[in-house]
């Protein structure tokens, strides 16, 4: 697989707080907050029918739960490899969106971290970053 | 000595060799022995409600029923709507917190942040100071504050300027949690237009 470069975000999943509360632990079961794990939009066909990243133009490979995904930040080359845990995020959701960090672009979202994970690669009050994903 | 290593540093200043029992300093400062498996529990991260306050240490119970000693250094970055110091964290708080694990289980905290909350959402109706959200189905209102809530479209700085985000639309919301609430403080609206 080629690098594929796209938006991160973060979610919470399995046992949590707030609004997070009644998230449970993902289409994999196995979803925690504090796991190095993500979520992939090509996780099953069922998942593929939700998150659809062909309308945005993206073609993505179906990786199934427990895959593993390596993600660089753009912005400081940090990295982190995770295990695919969920469906998501909802790419056709927000086709054409676009994050930066200076003149570092990416668009489309892409991969969505655990809080954990993405903690790992950048501050998570920043919501989205651009990155790459590559095979983990 | 790298940040890690400096960060430990200031954690072991600020608690004393008496606080954490028989640490050796050579053991704080060792770089970790293994990095996480994928998939695995991140020992280096805490996830919670905030239990006791108490001597710059926050006793944290995990959502999983474990409980978790935090500690806040000067060199810990704290975040609760915007970035804030320790004074601004409150039993009751929701947080994520990312440090150090020491050998007595303590975690010397780099990052927290509490109450935050990123949730994709639609948008059911919005007026000069709120946002009427729909999180999977479940109501959330978000509250504009002043001076601190922005908008981010399509990688663009943030502004305050909402006037474009539509009832019905998806967005992406970064805010802080009320606790025992369905109600945030919005910090960030990210949305695709």
């Amino acid at each position: 697989m080629v690098a594929v470069r796209g938006e991160m975000s973060w979610f919470c999943c399995g046992n949590a707080w707030g609004p997070c509360g009644s998230t449970g632990h993902g289409a994999c079961g196995t979803c925690n907050s504090g796991s190095r794990q993500h979520a992939w939009p090509n996780a099953s066909a069922a998942c593929l029918s939700i998150t659809n990243p062909a309308a945005c133009g993206l073609s993505l490979t179906r990786r199934t739960c427990g895959f593993r995904h390596r993600t660089t930040n753009l912005c400081n080359g940090a990295a982190v490899t995770t295990s695919i845990a969920d469906c998501g995020p909802r790419t056709r959701s927000f086709c054409g969106e676009r994050t930066c960090c200076g003149a570092t672009c990416a668009s489309n979202r892409l991969i969505d971290l655990t809080p954990s994970a993405y903690s790992v690669i950048a501050s998570l009050s920043t919501g989205l970053r651009p990155v790459s994903v590559d095979v983990g | 000595m790298d940040r890690r290593q400096l960060f430990t540093a200031a954690a072991l200043g600020v608690i004393g060799a008496t606080a954490i029992g028989s640490l050796d300093p050579a053991e704080a400062f060792a770089k970790p022995k293994w990095d996480v498996d994928p998939g695995a529990p991140d020992p280096n991260f805490v996830e919670g409600v905030v239990n006791t306050i108490a001597d710059g240490q926050l006793f944290v119970k995990g959502s999983d029923g474990v409980f978790n000693r935090v500690q806040v250094t000067g060199a810990t970055s704290i975040w609760k709507l915007t970035p804030t110091t320790f004074d601004k964290v409150e039993v009751g708080d929701g947080l994520y917190a990312r440090g150090v694990r020491m050998p007595d289980g303590l975690l010397a905290a780099e990052s927290l942040w509490v109450n935050i909350v990123n949730l994709d959402v639609h948008i059911s109706s919005i007026s000069k100071d709120r946002m009427a959200l729909d999180h999977a189905g479940s109501p959330v209102m978000g509250y504009v504050v002043p001076g601190i809530t922005a908008t981010v479209y399509n990688g663009t700085p943030a502004i305050s300027d909402m006037s474009l985000l539509q009832v019905g639309k998806h967005v992406q919301v970064i805010g802080a949690w009320r606790p025992g609430t369905n109600e945030i403080d919005i910090a960030t609206v990210y949305a695709a237009v």
